[in-house]
């Protein structure tokens, strides 16, 4: 446990001295922030005060929507670059060298990932309620219980996105579809009831839809767990079922490229 | 005891036919890259790998640090088999590739070297003091706190170095070490080498290189098309130009190279 840890500060330190030795890119990050916050804030005025999704306010909602889907398409789309770059490099050769075993350093990689889309999330929110005054309520209990759930969908759709790199050199497919595909079935814009039935059926076949729902209950009405309990509920299935899939996902991939001589294709 | 044993060690690179393969063309069918390989290291050896390329050294060399896995037969290392017990096989094993961007580039040499201590398990109070052993032994002291995207192809070589012996590995891999080196660190580390081999260390050199396998090698394995042409002990009065005939002579690849060099050179006097 203390050398996982020691590894995983390792990874954090490279992870967070890349990131601000970046500098430019760094400002940019922040600068980008207020900007999407602004965009949502005009559009939500725009739309005007009588719109109200789920009863709250249209900017709160949009808010905590577009902040956590980002978190997670940004959170595996920032771990896969990270792998992609280190197929590119050689690196990733160098550190399956290590005394680290594969799928443990990829899933550290993946918590540091994450760490920082983290810290990129709590930025937004914090940005979207001190800036563009967002009305929340928070419960602060719920909100961390939430967080942490999400975070273990997000590792788990990281390490998946790191799997179809690591199998079949094409990883972005997933976020593709992350991206792409699923933002309009997890209520990030609009509530998922709006939704004919079908589309509303697959909605809930989406972990980020209980994210999502979860949060605003938390963040925006401060809910207490209890009165949430069977979407947490939903979260936490979800994330029981697909944190061991994509880690034995993920041992078998490595393992077939080791095999196949296939490690460092990219 | 050995070190490291290959028993009938045999691996294939198969070329999956692509999607619409007739819109381009992309080669099918297998590669035999190592056929039926066998030999042992025991500890102290330094070990030259020579070979045209495409001959199997670094495979040879992957298949030892588990980076790749036999398709037939066995590699064990330090009495561990590769496939089995591939975390224990690595803890032993300390690599230095030909890559040269295999670093982050934003971390300084120390700050990369800490974070490969790390991930090999180095404990946290010993690792400035190995960082600072391995740096003077690579001679990169000066340029311990530059960016490695700041390094040229030479420091990158012994930043890769530096590297693979901050574990303290009982079993060296270098890949054409000295490739980008120039003739004072090429030196010093044909002397890092003999040391580490006195201090028991068994180390692998894959290289082009005949004078430098005459110079620190003990012991010359010749592969070809996957195949362990020559398992020879060298008895230390080998000089390159008796390696370079034993390697033309059994590779049969000295016409195919006084060819493409006469082809090159009648092109060369053409075009001027």
């Amino acid at each position: 446990m203390k050398s996982m840890l020691d590894k995983l500060a390792a990874i954090l330190r490279r992870d967070v001295l890349t990131a601000i030795r970046y500098r430019t890119g760094f400002v940019l990050t922040l600068f980008g922030v207020l900007i999407e916050l602004a965009a949502f804030y005009y559009l939500s005025r725009a739309i005007g005060p009588g719109f109200r999704p789920e009863g709250v306010e249209y900017f709160p909602f949009l808010l905590v929507g577009t902040g956590l889907y980002t978190f997670f398409v940004m959170s595996a789309q920032a771990f896969l670059s990270a792998v992609q770059e280190a197929q590119q490099t050689g690196t990733l050769e160098v550190l399956m060298t290590t005394a680290t075993a594969p799928a443990e350093l990829l899933v550290l990689s993946a918590i540091s990932a994450f760490s920082g889309s983290l810290v990129n999330l709590v930025i937004y929110l914090f940005a979207g309620i001190a800036v563009f005054r967002a009305a929340v309520h928070a419960n602060f209990l719920s909100c961390v219980v939430v967080v942490i759930l999400s975070l273990a969908i997000a590792l788990a759709v990281g390490v998946l996105a790191a799997t179809f790199q690591v199998a079949v050199q094409k990883g972005s497919a997933l976020i593709w579809l992350l991206g792409s595909g699923l933002w309009f079935l997890s209520g990030t814009m609009f509530p998922v009831q709006s939704l004919p039935r079908p589309l509303g059926v697959l909605a809930r076949a989406v972990p980020f839809t209980y994210a999502i729902d979860a949060m605003r209950g938390a963040l925006i009405e401060g809910r207490p767990l209890i009165a949430m309990l069977p979407t947490l509920a939903a979260l936490a299935a979800f994330g029981l079922v697909l944190l061991p899939l994509a880690l034995g996902s993920l041992s078998f991939s490595l393992r077939r490229a080791r095999q196949c001589g296939t490690l460092s294709l990219y | 005891m050995n070190r490291v044993t290959f028993e009938s060690v045999g691996k294939v690179f198969r070329h999956r036919p692509a999607l619409f393969n007739w819109v381009g063309h992309e080669r099918t069918g297998d590669t035999f890259a190592l056929n039926n390989v066998s030999f042992s290291a025991s500890s102290a050896e330094v070990i030259g790998l020579l070979g045209p390329n495409g001959s199997g050294k670094t495979t040879a060399l992957k298949l030892i640090s588990t980076l790749l896995l036999p398709d037939s037969g066995s590699v064990r290392v330090g009495g561990f088999d590769s496939l089995r017990d591939s975390g224990k096989v690595r803890r032993q094993v300390g690599i230095a590739v030909a890559t040269e961007r295999s670093f982050f580039p934003r971390l300084s040499a120390r700050e990369n070297l800490d974070f490969f201590a790390a991930l090999d398990e180095v404990p946290r109070r010993e690792r400035p003091r190995r960082i600072q052993e391995v740096l003077c032994d690579t001679g990169l002291e000066e340029q311990a706190d530059t960016l490695a995207m700041k390094f040229s192809s030479g420091m990158y070589q012994r930043l890769g170095l530096a590297r693979a012996l901050i574990k303290r590995p009982s079993i060296l891999l270098l890949d054409e070490p000295t490739r980008s080196l120039d003739a004072a660190a090429t030196s010093h580390l044909w002397e890092t080498i003999r040391a580490l081999a006195r201090q028991n260390t068994t180390v692998f050199l894959a290289t082009h290189n005949f004078s430098e396998a005459a110079a620190v090698a003990g012991r010359l394995l010749l592969l070809n098309h996957g195949a362990l042409l020559e398992d020879r002990v060298l008895s230390g009065r080998e000089r390159a130009d008796d390696l370079r005939s034993l390697y033309f002579q059994r590779t049969g690849e000295h016409a195919v190279a006084d060819d493409a060099a006469a082809v090159a050179i009648h092109r060369a006097e053409a075009a001027s």
